[in-house]
Formats: C-alpha cells, structure tokens, sequence
C-alpha cells in the first residue's frame, strides 16, 4: 500500500483540532483559552493549505493561510488586552470565577 | 460602462474611522475630551450623511440596471445585490440614528473617540460583508466586524460586567469563526476555487450529496449560528446585548445578528443542491429560537436583558420567513423575511435607545452604572411622557399589535406560510403566531407600569431627558407608526432583498 503524505497532513490536522477543543472543554483559565484558541487556528491554516494543495490551487491555499495568521493574531491581542483587563478589575483569570451574570 | 460607486458605500465610514480616533486625539488634552468631543461627534456625523449619497447612487444604479453591481480590485470582488443593499440600508439608518442618540448619552465616557471610531468602522464592515463575493474575503470581514464589536461590548472596561460580557462573547466567537474556517477549507478542497458564482457552477455538477460540501454546510450553520444566536449557541448574546452601551446594544441587535444571518445564508448558498434542506434546517431552528427567546424573557427583571432574549425570538421569525422560501420557492417568504429585518430594525432599535435613553436620564446622571430593572419605571410616563410613548410604541410593535410595523412583518412571512400548502409549515406559522401572543406577555407589562403605575422614587428624583436625545427616539417611533400603516412604501427595498435571497438559492 502506498503511502500518500496528504493524509499524514490531514491526520495532523484532525489530531490539532482534537487537541483544541478537548482543551477547550477543560481549560477555564484565560490564557490557557488564548492559546488554545490559536492551536484551533493553526489546524485551520494547515488545513488551508491542504484543501489549496488538493484541489490543484496551493497558491490560492497559501495566500489564505498567511491572511488568516494575520486576521487571527489579531483576535489573539484584543483577547489578551481584555484578559489584562479582567486581571486588574476583577483579579483572577479563571472563567469559572468570573461569571455574574445568569439566567 | 457607467462609474461604480457601491465600493464608496464601504470606503467612506471605514475611512472616516481612524480620522474621528485622531481628531479626539490630537491636542493638548490628552485623556480629557470635554471641549472637543462635539468634533468628534460632528465628523462622525459627517461621514455617516456622506455615505448615504452613494447608498443613493448605487440604489439608482441598481433600480435602473436591474441586475447585481459588481466590482474588481485586483483579485478582490465585490457585488452588490437586493440583499447588500437591504444590508446598507438598514446599517446605516441605524447607525446614524445612534451616532444623533450617542452624543448626550456617551458625553464624558473616557475613551469617546473610540466609540465613535469602533461604531464607524463597524458600520463599514458590515456594508463591506454585504457585499463581499468571495467566500475567503467574506470571512475576512466578518472576523473584522466581530473585532470591533468585541471592543464595542467590552467598552465600560472599569465595570467587571462588562468584561465577562466581552469575553464571552469573544471566546464563542473565535470558536465559530474557526468552524466558518474549515467550512472554508472544505469548500475549496472540493471546488479549488472561492467565489461565491464559481463555486455555484461547480457545484451544480454534482448530481448527488457531495459529503464534504454537507459537511461545510454544517460547520457553516455552527460558525455562523454563533453569530445569529442559533439557540444552542446563543448564550453569549444576553449578556453581551445588556451590558453593552445602549447605542451599541441598539446596533448589536438590530444589525449585527442580522448581517451574521446574511452571511450564513450567502455561504450556504454556495453549496447548490441542498437548499430545501437548509431551509427545514433552518425552520427547525426557527421554531426552538422563538420558542426559547420567548420563555427566557417572561422571566427577565432587567429590561436590557428582556430585549436580548426577544432577539432570539424575533431571530426566530426572519429564520420561519426564509426557511418557507427556501422550502416552497415562494418569494413572498423571503420578502417577508427582508420585511422582517428591516422592521426588526427599527423596533428594537428604538426599544434599546428609549431604555438607554431611561437609564441616562433615571441612573447615569446619578452616577450609577447599575442596570435597569422594570420596576424602575414605575409611572414614568407622567414624567417622561415622549420617551414612555416610544418605548410603548416600539414594545407593542415587537409584540406584533396592528396597525405596528412588526405586525404587517410577521403578517407577511405568516401568509407566505400558509400559501405554501405544507401541512408542516402552516402548523409552524400557527406556533409562530401563539408565540407572538406569549411575547406580549412581557411586553405588556412593562408598558403597564409605565402608564398605569404610581410614580416610583427613581423616577421622581430622575433628571430631564436632553432634546437631542428625545428626537431620534420620536423619529424611530414615527417610523414604526408610518410602516405600520403603508407597509407597501418599504417593497423598494425588501421586494429585491428577497429576490436576491432566491436568486442565490438558485430558485
């Protein structure tokens, strides 16, 4: 049986996302929330690239992986701007802790 | 060939943004606003009165054309349809009423050059996902639009509230952009190209159910359904909606949900073959929407978050409307859907400012930031008799009381409903309208303490209501009214966004 390395690249990618959001469910930590956020997006920007690749387009495909890590980090700084700002007003990360508002 | 102007539609409050940020900047007074916040306001303005000229042109343009306006820059495309100009035209009425509203109500708020600076850029961004005509380029304002509306819910950053509303919504988002991602990927692994008419052509040639594409759709629905507050996924939505700043809750649900509802329909489109199922899907999620908006308001004190959750519901409506037209082919349904947004609109819109309008004049000039409870406006119509009207107006509207410009909406998806014959669909539009009439059961009471109550203690020792504030209230209100009582003289705008809706669909 031939190996094709696509699906080793697929595989990493299925394993990424896995990854993300099983952090995602046990992380209640705000950082920790970022980073796992990014992991998410990097599957996504493999995945990209992929799907560029597969279909006979990788210029396409690469062209959006790089515009996504730009788009992403920008949401990574807004989050983290924002978790300064829970540190200081409400002094703790934890999002268990942090929750007020119900119902 | 006749010059393009839809693109100035976009490019004039995005523009605009950065220079309203450096004009409440520039000086001596570096953190203090007070003497210029009135430039601020005024560019702000400005830009917004400017933009409806090529709103006006393109409508023109459009109306004379008959068919969808398109625009190359490089390898970026831009169209413009009913639906991007149903977009427009309802971000922008809004956007300017809010800008008029926000200047008493944000006067003095640390960071009010960036209020305005986020609200401009957000209403370019909507217009822009409008017209987006690529499905990466698409995301890519969609994300923008969420930035800054991140900002916009986490404005009061001194109240820790605020901040949990931010984040929360920011993390449920981010989760479904990623899905939107993969959708994306998805699309282009099975298409290998982006844009949106391409991708139709390709996948028109697919006889049967190409499993990635369903599966894109999926992650479409979920990416987007956080967006729209699909009801699993709507738990960020009451508390970014209340805690936000009352213009900013005004825009949140009367525009955003709304755009991310075009985008998800603009992107399940694409996927050719399947519109029937989408439209049962969305029906699906159009009845549990109304249903549990309607139960989590009855419950409410706070009247921001009684709004919020009537969202859901309303959400519920504008998702009957077009699931009929996509289920039946009946543009009577997607027009009422467009009917729907539009009104939707103007009714919570207003709703939000009258309340914000309550908590400036009853809590801010107090110097609480406490939120709004109904209680609070016990007999406030003795006192605040314009602004009792408007809220009155606007929660009766939503509850869908003739002659009320939510009633001839509703009215409009309902008999499309009927029209269509499927056993289903009438017994949906049937629940739909027992729903109409349980929602009253939140709304009423509220206009019953306004006018029926002795006056409470907050409202006596309430300051006055300024007059720039009283006048959009009266003219959203006289809007409601007027659509009310000619729904025909809004068809100029929803009779094309519903076409557009079955045009995508390919109907």
């Amino acid at each position: 049986m031939n190996f094709d390395p696509l699906n080793a690249v697929l595989i990493g990618v299925v394993l990424l996302l896995a990854v993300g959001f099983y952090g995602l469910l046990i992380t209640r930590n705000l950082i920790k929330i970022v980073l796992v956020l990014q992991v998410l997006v990097k599957a996504v920007v493999i995945a990209l690239v992929l799907a560029g690749k597969d279909s006979g387009n990788l210029g396409l495909g690469q062209s959006i992986a790089a515009t996504v890590i730009v788009a992403d980090t920008v949401v990574a700084v807004v989050a983290l701007a924002l978790a300064v700002q829970v540190r200081i007003r409400i002094g703790t990360l934890d999002l268990s802790k942090i929750s007020s508002l119900r119902g | 060939m006749t010059l393009t102007i839809f693109p100035w539609m976009i490019a004039l409050p995005l523009g605009a943004s950065p220079l309203v940020y450096l004009a409440g900047r520039l000086g001596w007074h570096r953190v203090e606003l007070n003497g210029r916040s009135w430039l601020v306001r005024g560019l702000a303005l400005l830009a917004l009165a400017l933009t409806w000229i090529p709103f006006a042109l393109s409508w023109g343009q459009f109306a004379a054309q008959g068919e969808r306006l398109f625009f190359n820059f490089e390898t970026i495309g831009l169209q413009a349809d009913g639906l991007s100009l149903l977009l427009a035209a309802v971000t922008l009425g809004l956007g300017t009423v809010v800008v008029l509203f926000s200047g008493p109500y944000m006067a003095g708020e640390v960071g009010e050059e960036k209020y305005y600076a986020m609200l401009l850029a957000m209403i370019g961004l909507i217009i822009g996902l409008g017209c987006a005509n690529d499905l990466f380029n698409f995301w890519m304002w969609f994300e923008a639009m969420a930035v800054s509306s991140y900002l916009l819910v986490a404005f009061y950053r001194e109240q820790s509230a605020s901040l949990e509303a931010g984040i929360k919504y920011l993390v449920q988002s981010a989760v479904g952009s990623v899905f939107v991602l993969l959708g994306v990927a998805l699309v282009l692994g099975a298409t290998g190209t982006l844009a949106m008419d391409k991708i139709r052509l390709a996948t028109n040639g697919f006889t049967s159910t190409h499993s990635g594409l369903a599966l894109a759709g999926a992650f479409f629905v979920i990416g987007f359904g956080v967006k729209v507050a699909l009801v699993p996924l709507h738990t960020w939505l009451p508390d970014a909606h209340s805690q936000a700043p009352s213009g900013i809750s005004a825009m949140l649900s009367g525009v955003v949900i709304e755009a991310g509802l075009i985008a998800m329909l603009r992107a399940l489109s694409t996927l050719g073959m399947l519109s029937v199922s989408w439209g049962t899907l969305l029906l699906g999620f159009g009845a549990l929407n109304m249903l549990f908006g309607n139960l989590m308001a009855l419950k409410q004190v706070h009247l921001k978050r009684m709004l919020a959750y009537s969202s859901l519901s309303h959400i519920g409506y504008i998702l009957l409307g077009i699931g009929v037209a996509l289920t039946s082919g009946q543009l009577a349904g997607a027009q009422g859907a467009a009917f729907h947004v539009f009104t939707h609109m103007i009714m919570k819109g207003l709703a939000f400012l009258t309340v914000g309008a309550f908590m400036f004049a009853l809590l801010y000039q107090k110097g609480s930031h406490r939120s709004l409870v109904i209680e609070d406006l016990a007999g406030a119509a003795h006192k605040y008799p314009l602004a009792a009207l408007a809220l009155s107006i606007a929660l009766l509207a939503l509850g869908g009381l003739p002659p009320l410009a939510g009633f001839m909406s509703k009215w409009q998806i309902f008999v499309a409903g009927f029209q269509s014959g499927d056993g289903w669909v009438m017994g949906l539009v049937i629940f739909a309208a027992l729903n109409s009439v349980l929602s009253l059961g939140y709304y009423a009471p509220v206009v019953n303490m306004l006018y029926r109550q002795k006056m409470g203690d907050v409202v006596q020792q309430g300051e006055a209501i300024p007059m720039t504030m009283n006048i959009p209230l009266a003219v959203l209100a006289l809007a409601i009214v007027a659509i009310g009582l000619w729904p025909s003289i809004m068809s100029w705008l929803t009779e094309p966004a519903g076409q557009a809706i079955l045009f995508i669909f390919g109907k």
